[in-house]
């Protein structure tokens, strides 16, 4: 017992020191981009950190605890915009007799209603506050529906046909958006209503805190609900179908619960994303950005640990920020070369998950194995077990 | 003594291969029953008729008189039949613990429940505690928080059984519970699910290696290309010309 608990206490040191290295690294990162880019680039980077560790999160619930090839992350989070961008708004414009129906979403429309329902929230922080909660709920609820109907065609389909299913899901939710006007204006972007717009030239400022607030409430509720029961049927699972069913899982159901609530998260952290930049624009809503990053950060960080989600989706935004800033200051020599260094992020992306399964196949911060219920309560049920004896 | 499993007819095929041809099993309550044949002759695909891992082709499957014929494996589960696979299926990324609690049942299973430690955290306590006992049972006691990963051969064969054992089923089928572990671990193995069986327990246990263990068996059947060729106490099946000429042959012939 006491080597074993040695030998623990060691490894704990090696991951603690991983985890220390990178957010020295992620600090370092950081006061370079402040000292050549100014506060601005910081607390973009922070905000993105936030909605995507959200996002992120929600596919290691699905991918990393319940093993589902989720490669349609893009769907939930699509309808988390959607749904932000086409109905709080429109609840808005009706309580302000405004037009409300298809016209809402119309270009002509769209500009001259949104800055005066912006004006009405300005003026009130209470107001303001609210119109956020009801985005937050209204994606949660978008996400939940979609996940919902992504889980149906999860009943009979398995790994690769499932991952592909939803691959496809994913871009066919965007293209219904680009191509159907009356739900965020088609191809020209619906404005957002803006609850932040009450502090003024302080917005971002304040989204920061307000979005890792959100982000931390997430956080805890889903390591609270994979230390659970219900997060041991996810790993049951993932680790084998077939055993689980034998010990007594109905598979379907727990993969549909383990769906609906990644959905419902991720279509949070779209809401917040749209929240955010203001308008949503369906054709900016891709694969690579919502399905192909979220796997990378999850990769480095550790597939089934959310504290290595955090640091992945940190230090991989700063990354990726970097590249999108100073490509063409940096790599303008590409060009010569008839490379255009708009590819670059997606050779970044490619490094990443290449240098990560060579090299990290667990990630930065693996998944410990622990019984679910809290090591005080386990110890006295077993020192309880072992005095019996 | 009432039966706890009936298999009638049952019959499965794979694309013209009959894997299974209309075979009758009974297995009675709180014994030992063996299903015993050469590799290949459909003892998995039986058992995998039997617990809903497959649909039978035809023929009916009861259990305590009950048609569980065509039933999902959580649906068996529930009304006290739960099986063992050949190739142990660990579940990797849980502690052996975990391993046995995952097959018992717990209110914080439920979504809006499982956030909240108070409301699962008591009956976990109480499972875990049951838990220990079961591991005790098969021998793992001491190996209660190792990842399941780190379990040997014999070992992830007992977990097996310990987590049929969780469940608080009446019958259990263990599909070759001591094939690939050594003679002295199997024996160790198979006193274990004697004892169970002393406490009341009811075993289908399909083994290859019959040497080992028939003196522990009340009743056997043994198959050869799908179709039963023999059945009865096993002085009496052990014994049987037919026996001797397809199982005992061949493996006197493969030494
Ligand atoms: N899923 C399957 N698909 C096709 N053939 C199968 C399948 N499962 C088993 N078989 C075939 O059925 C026969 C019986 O196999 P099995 O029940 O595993 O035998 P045993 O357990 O007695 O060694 C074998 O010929 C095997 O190849
Ligand atoms: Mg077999």
């Amino acid at each position: 017992m006491s080597t074993h608990g040695h030998f623990a206490e060691k490894f704990k040191d090696i991951l603690l020191g991983r985890a220390f290295h990178m957010s020295l690294i992620i600090f370092v990162l950081l006061a370079f981009l402040y000292f050549s880019g100014g506060t601005s680039i910081i607390l973009s980077i922070l905000i993105q950190v936030a909605v995507f560790s959200i996002i992120t999160m929600s596919l290691n619930l699905e991918a990393g605890y319940t093993g589902i090839p989720q490669f349609g992350r893009v769907a939930a989070v699509i309808a988390g915009a959607f749904a932000v961008g086409a109905i709080p708004g429109r609840i808005m414009a009706f309580f302000m007799s405004l037009p409300y129906g298809a016209e809402y979403a119309s270009d002509t429309v769209n500009v001259k209603l949104v800055p005066q329902i912006n004006a009405v929230l300005a003026g009130s922080w209470l107001l303001s506050l609210g119109f956020l909660l009801m985005c937050i709920v209204i994606a949660g609820a978008a996400g939940a529906l979609v996940g919902w109907l992504i889980s149906r065609p999860a009943i009979r389909l398995k790994e690769a046909y499932l991952g592909i299913s939803m691959l496809a899901i994913g871009d066919f939710l965007m293209w219904v958006g680009h191509n159907w006007n009356i739900i965020v204006g088609g191809s020209v972007p619906v404005y957002v209503p803006d609850p932040f717009r009450i502090f003024g030239a302080a917005r971002f400022n304040v989204i920061v805190p307000a979005f890792f607030l959100i982000a931390i409430i997430i956080f805890i509720y889903l390591n609270r609900l994979v230390k659970s029961p219900l997060g041991r049927n996810f790993r049951m699972l993932r680790d084998n179908e077939l055993s689980a069913s034998a010990a007594g899982l109905d598979i379907v159901k727990v993969r549909t619960q383990s769906l609906v609530i990644g959905a419902c998260i991720a279509a949070i952290g779209g809401g917040l994303y749209v929240i955010y930049t203001g308008s949503v624009a369906a054709i900016g809503m891709t694969r690579l950005t919502f399905t192909f990053w979220p796997w990378a950060y999850m990769m480095l960080g550790a597939i089934g640990s959310n504290v290595g989600v955090f640091l992945g989706v940190f230090l991989l935004t700063i990354l990726r920020t970097m590249i999108i800033i100073y490509r063409s200051q940096w790599f303008g020599f590409l060009q010569a070369a008839g490379i255009d260094p708009l590819w670059l992020e997606y050779t970044l992306l490619g490094a990443v998950i290449i240098i990560v399964i060579l090299f990290l196949p667990y990630g930065l911060v693996p998944e410990k194995v622990r019984p679910m219920l809290p090591a005080n309560r386990v110890k006295k049920v077993i020192s309880q077990k072992q005095m019996q004896t | 003594m009432k039966n706890m499993l009936v298999a009638e007819n049952v019959t499965k095929t794979f694309d013209g291969l009959v894997a299974v041809n209309r075979v009758n099993i009974v297995v009675k309550e709180n014994t030992f029953t063996m299903l015993i044949g050469p590799n290949g002759c459909g003892k998995t695909t039986l058992i995998n008729c039997c617990t809903g891992i497959l649909k039978p082709t035809s023929g009916r499957v009861l259990f305590e008189d009950i048609d569980i014929t065509g039933w999902k494996p959580h649906e068996i589960y529930r009304v006290g039949f739960v099986r063992s696979f050949q190739i142990p299926l660990p579940f990797i990324g849980l502690t052996v613990i975990d391993n046995v609690l995952g097959a018992m049942r717990n209110p914080g299973e439920a979504p809006f429940k499982a956030p909240l430690l108070k409301k699962w955290a008591h009956v976990e306590e109480e499972n875990m505690s049951r838990a220990m006992d079961i591991l005790a049972r098969v021998g793992l006691e001491k190996h209660w928080d190792l990842p399941s990963s780190a379990l040997g051969a014999a070992q992830l064969k007992m977990l097996e059984v310990a987590k049929g054992l969780s469940s608080g089923a009446k019958l259990i089928a263990l599909d070759e519970p001591i094939g690939g572990v050594d003679p002295a671990s199997a024996h160790e193995i198979l006193s274990h699910v004697s004892r169970l069986k002393e406490e009341g327990l009811t075993f289908l246990v399909v083994e290859h290696r019959i040497d080992i263990a028939a003196p522990f068996a009340d009743y056997i059947y043994a198959m050869e290309l799908g179709t039963l060729i023999s059945e009865g106490p096993p002085d009496k099946v052990l014994n049987d010309p037919k026996v001797i000429e397809v199982y005992l042959g061949k493996e006197v012939e493969a030494c």
